[in-house]
C-alpha cells in the first residue's frame, strides 16, 4: 500500500469492493436479529448495512467510514414510534386535530431534514475527517415550505425550480472538513431535464394512442365483464395487465432519465476549491439495472434485495470520479459537535425521502 | 502485504495512517508485539501503544478495519485476518460474533428459513389475527364511516335504477327482514335492488351496512331460497366486518413491503404494489371462505337446503369457468372448490 503524493491534476475514480454474496449473508443476518428482537436490532441492523456500503467504497486508496451511534438511532426510532402514536389516538378521539398535525409536521419539516442531514454527514468520515452540513431552520424553510408553496400555485411548473433548490441546499450546506462544498448548476439545468421528460412522454403518449386502435376489439369485449363473481378470464386478465405491460415501462424509463440526469447533473455541478466531481450515468443502463432489479427482487420474493442494491451501487460509483487539482492531502479538520438522530429517523418513518 | 514475524516474535502490518487534522495519507508499519504493546513506524513518526488503548473497528465482510488511536489518529489496515488472529487473543474482541454468524453458512440458511417463515406467518396469520383483533374492538360506525360514499359512487359509475316489480321487491324485503332479526340487536342493515349492468348477476356487502343485489341475479334465481343463500354469505361478509379488516390488512401489508424494499429501483411504488395485489386476493378469497362458512351455518340452521346456494353460484358461474391463472388473481376461490360442501 503506497500513499498517493501525486502533485498534478488527476482523476481519482471512485471504486466499489462490494460483492453480493458478502452482502447478502450480512443482509440476512440483519434481518433474522431485526425479525427475532422484535425490531429493536434494526437501528443496529442499520449501521452495519450503511457501514458495509461506506467501507466498500475506495478512493484514492482509501475507504469510506460511517460512525453513527446503533443507540442514537434506536432512540431516534423509538421517538418517531412515540409521536406517531400520539398522532394516531388523538386523532383517533378527535378527528379534527388531524389538521393540527399536519401543519404541525409541516412546520417541523424544515427542523427534520436539518438534523438528519446534519447526523447524516457527520457521521460519515473520509480518512479520519469527519463531513459536515451547517444550515439553520429558516434557510431550510425557504426551500421545503416556500419554493413546494410556489410549486402548488404554478401548477407544477416550478417543479424543476424545487429539484434545482433542494440539490443547491443539499450541497452548498455541506462540507468535508473545514472545506465547504459549493454549486454551480442553475435552474435552467433542471429545465431542461423536466422539459425533454416532458416532451418524452408527449412522444410517447402519441404512440400508445396510435397503437391502441389495434387493440381495441379486444378491449371492447373484455369491456362487458360478465360477473363479478367469476374468475378474471384471458381478455380481461389483458385488460389488467395491460397498464403493467406499457405504462409501468414508460413510466419507469422515464423516472429513470430524470433521476440519472438529475445525479449526474448535481455532481457535475459540486465542487470544492481545487476538485470537482464527474458523474457518468448512463441512462439505459441505469433503466437495465432498474428493470432487472425489480423483476429480481419480485421473482425471487426479495431475497435479490442484496444482489440488487449491490449493482446499483456498483454502477453509481463506478461512473463518479473526482477530479482534483492537487492531491487529497491538504483538508483540515473541523471541531465535532454530536447531534441527536432524531432527525433522520423521524424521516424515515413518515417516510420523507432524504438522499438525493 | 502478507504479515511479518519480526525478530522480538511479533506481527507487522502494514497501514495508512490518518492524523485526524488533515486529510493526508501516510504509509505506515504497525507492530504487534507479544507484549502487548504495538509501535507505529512511518517515515517521519514513531509511537507506542498498548493494544488495549487501540479502538479497532469490528470486521464487516472484507473491508478494511479502522484503528483508532488514543491520540486522535486512525490507522486503515486491510489484512483482516491477521488483525483477527491478533484479537482472538485478547479477551476484548467485541462485536466479532457478528461476522462469525454472517460467515456461518449453517446460520445463513437457518437465517433465510426464519426469515421466510416469519414473514409467511405474519402475513398469513399475524395481520389477519391483528385485524380480526382491532375490527372488533371498534364500533361498527368505524365501517360505516369507511364506505360513506361507497354507493353514490357505485350509483353513478355502474348501477342504474332497479327495474324489478315491486311484489318481488316486497317479498324478498321480507326475507331479508327475518334474516335481520336473527342477528345481535343494532344491525340496520339494508337491502337494496340496482340494475348491475355491467357486473351482471352480483351481491355486493358494502361497509355502511348495505347490501345491493342485482336484477339480473333475481333473474338468474329459481327459487327464493337460492337469493337467501346469496344474502346470507352478504351478510356474513358484514358480520365478519371484511372490509374494515381488509383496509387494515392491506395498508400493513403495503406499508412493510415499503420498509423494505427500500431504494432497490428508482421507484419502488410497482414493487410494493403487485405483491400487495396478490396477497390482496389471498385475504380476500380467505373472507370469501369466511362469508361461505356463515352462509352455510344460517342454511343449516333455518333448514334451508344448502344446495340453493350451489346451485345458483353454478348457475351464474357457468358462462366462466375456471383457468389457473386467474384463480392468483381471483378474489374469489373457484366455484367448484366452493360449492362442493354445500352439495352434501
Amino acid at each position: 500500500m503506497e500513499t498517493t503524493m501525486n502533485p498534478s491534476p488527476q482523476t481519482l475514480p471512485f471504486k466499489f469492493h462490494g460483492k453480493s454474496g458478502e452482502y447478502f449473508r450480512i443482509w440476512i443476518v440483519n434481518v433474522v436479529l431485526s425479525i427475532l428482537t422484535l425490531g429493536i436490532y434494526s437501528a443496529w441492523a442499520k449501521v452495519r448495512n450503511k457501514r458495509y456500503f461506506y467501507s466498500n467504497t475506495e478512493l484514492d486508496g482509501s475507504t469510506f467510514e460511517y460512525l453513527a451511534n446503533p443507540i442514537a438511532i434506536l432512540k431516534g426510532r423509538l421517538l418517531a414510534l412515540g409521536v406517531f402514536a400520539v398522532y394516531m389516538v388523538t386523532v383517533w378521539f378527535f378527528p379534527l386535530s388531524e389538521l393540527v398535525f399536519v401543519l404541525a409536521f409541516i412546520a417541523g419539516l424544515p427542523w427534520l431534514i436539518v438534523r438528519a442531514m446534519t447526523f447524516n454527514a457527520r457521521n460519515s468520515a473520509f480518512r479520519n475527517i469527519r463531513f459536515d452540513f451547517n444550515s439553520n431552520y429558516l434557510d431550510a424553510a425557504k426551500v421545503f415550505i416556500g419554493i413546494p408553496l410556489l410549486v402548488m400555485l404554478t401548477l407544477g411548473l416550478a417543479y424543476p425550480y424545487f429539484a434545482y433548490r433542494y440539490r443547491d441546499f443539499l450541497i452548498n450546506n455541506s462540507g468535508f472538513g473545514t472545506t465547504g462544498f459549493d454549486f454551480d448548476a442553475q435552474a435552467k439545468h433542471f429545465y431542461v431535464i423536466y422539459l425533454k421528460a416532458f416532451g418524452a412522454l408527449l412522444l410517447l403518449g402519441l404512440l400508445v394512442a396510435v397503437a391502441l386502435p389495434a387493440l381495441i376489439p379486444e378491449v371492447q369485449s373484455a369491456g362487458q365483464l360478465p360477473n363479478q363473481e367469476l374468475p378474471v378470464q384471458g381478455p380481461q386478465l389483458f385488460l389488467m395487465m395491460l397498464p403493467l405491460l406499457v405504462i409501468f415501462p414508460v413510466y419507469m424509463l422515464i423516472g429513470t432519465y430524470i433521476h440519472t440526469a438529475t445525479l449526474n447533473t448535481a455532481f457535475n455541478h459540486a465542487y470544492t476549491t481545487g476538485q470537482r466531481f464527474s458523474s457518468n450515468l448512463k441512462v439505459g443502463k441505469m433503466f437495465w439495472i432498474y428493470l432487472s432489479n425489480f423483476v429480481a427482487v419480485l421473482l425471487s420474493l426479495g431475497l435479490l434485495i442484496p444482489w440488487a442494491k449491490i449493482r446499483i451501487a456498483r454502477y453509481r460509483l463506478e461512473n463518479l470520479a473526482l477530479q482534483t487539482a492537487d492531491n487529497l492531502d491538504g483538508i483540515i479538520a473541523a471541531e465535532q459537535q454530536r447531534v441527536k438522530a432524531t432527525g433522520e429517523e423521524l424521516a424515515e418513518v413518515l417516510d420523507v425521502d432524504l438522499g438525493f | 502485504m502478507a504479515p511479518t514475524s519480526t525478530p522480538e516474535g511479533g506481527t507487522d502490518v502494514d497501514a495508512r495512517y490518518y492524523d485526524g487534522r488533515t486529510s493526508g495519507a501516510t504509509a505506515v508499519r504497525l507492530s504487534f508485539r507479544h507484549c502487548g504493546r504495538v509501535t507505529l513506524t512511518g517515515a517521519a513518526q514513531s509511537a507506542d501503544y498498548k493494544l488495549e488503548d487501540l479502538d479497532i473497528s469490528t470486521r464487516i465482510g472484507d473491508t478494511p478495519r479502522l484503528i483508532g488511536l488514543p491520540d486522535g489518529g486512525k490507522c486503515e489496515v486491510s489484512d483482516n485476518d491477521t488483525i483477527d488472529r491478533l484479537l482472538k487473543k485478547q479477551a476484548a474482541n467485541r462485536g466479532s460474533w457478528l461476522h462469525t454468524l454472517e460467515s456461518h453458512y449453517l446460520f445463513v440458511m437457518f437465517a433465510i428459513v426464519v426469515t421466510i417463515a416469519a414473514s409467511t406467518m405474519t402475513f398469513r396469520y399475524g395481520l389477519p389475527w391483528l385485524a380480526e383483533r382491532s375490527a372488533h374492538a371498534l364500533p361498527q360506525s368505524v365501517d360505516r364511516s369507511l364506505g360513506k360514499g361507497t354507493l353514490d359512487i357505485l350509483d353513478r359509475s355502474l348501477f342504474s335504477p332497479t327495474t324489478l316489480e315491486p311484489a318481488i321487491q316486497a317479498r324478498l324485503d321480507r326475507r331479508f327482514a327475518e334474516m335481520i332479526t336473527t342477528l345481535p340487536a343494532g344491525r340496520d342493515y339494508r337491502l337494496l335492488f340496482r340494475t348491475g349492468n355491467n357486473i351482471g348477476a352480483n351481491a355486493l356487502a358494502l361497509p355502511a351496512g348495505i347490501i345491493v343485489m342485482t336484477d339480473e341475479l333475481v333473474a338468474a334465481s329459481e327459487n327464493d331460497d337460492e337469493l337467501v343463500a346469496i344474502l346470507a354469505h352478504e351478510i356474513g361478509h358484514l358480520e365478519h366486518r371484511h372490509s374494515i379488516r381488509m383496509a387494515m390488512q392491506s395498508s400493513a401489508v403495503a406499508l412493510i413491503l415499503a420498509a423494505i424494499s427500500g431504494d432497490v429501483v428508482s421507484s419502488s411504488s410497482l414493487l410494493v404494489a403487485l405483491p400487495t395485489v396478490l396477497i390482496h386476493s389471498s385475504y380476500s378469497q380467505e373472507f370469501e371462505s369466511e362469508a361461505d362458512d356463515y352462509a352455510w351455518h344460517y342454511l343449516v340452521d333455518n333448514s334451508i337446503p344448502t344446495g340453493s346456494f350451489a346451485s345458483i353460484l353454478t348457475r351464474i358461474s357457468a358462462e366462466g369457468g375456471d383457468s389457473v391463472v386467474s384463480q392468483y388473481l381471483s378474489s374469489h376461490p373457484g366455484t367448484h372448490e366452493r360449492v362442493q360442501r354445500f352439495i352434501q
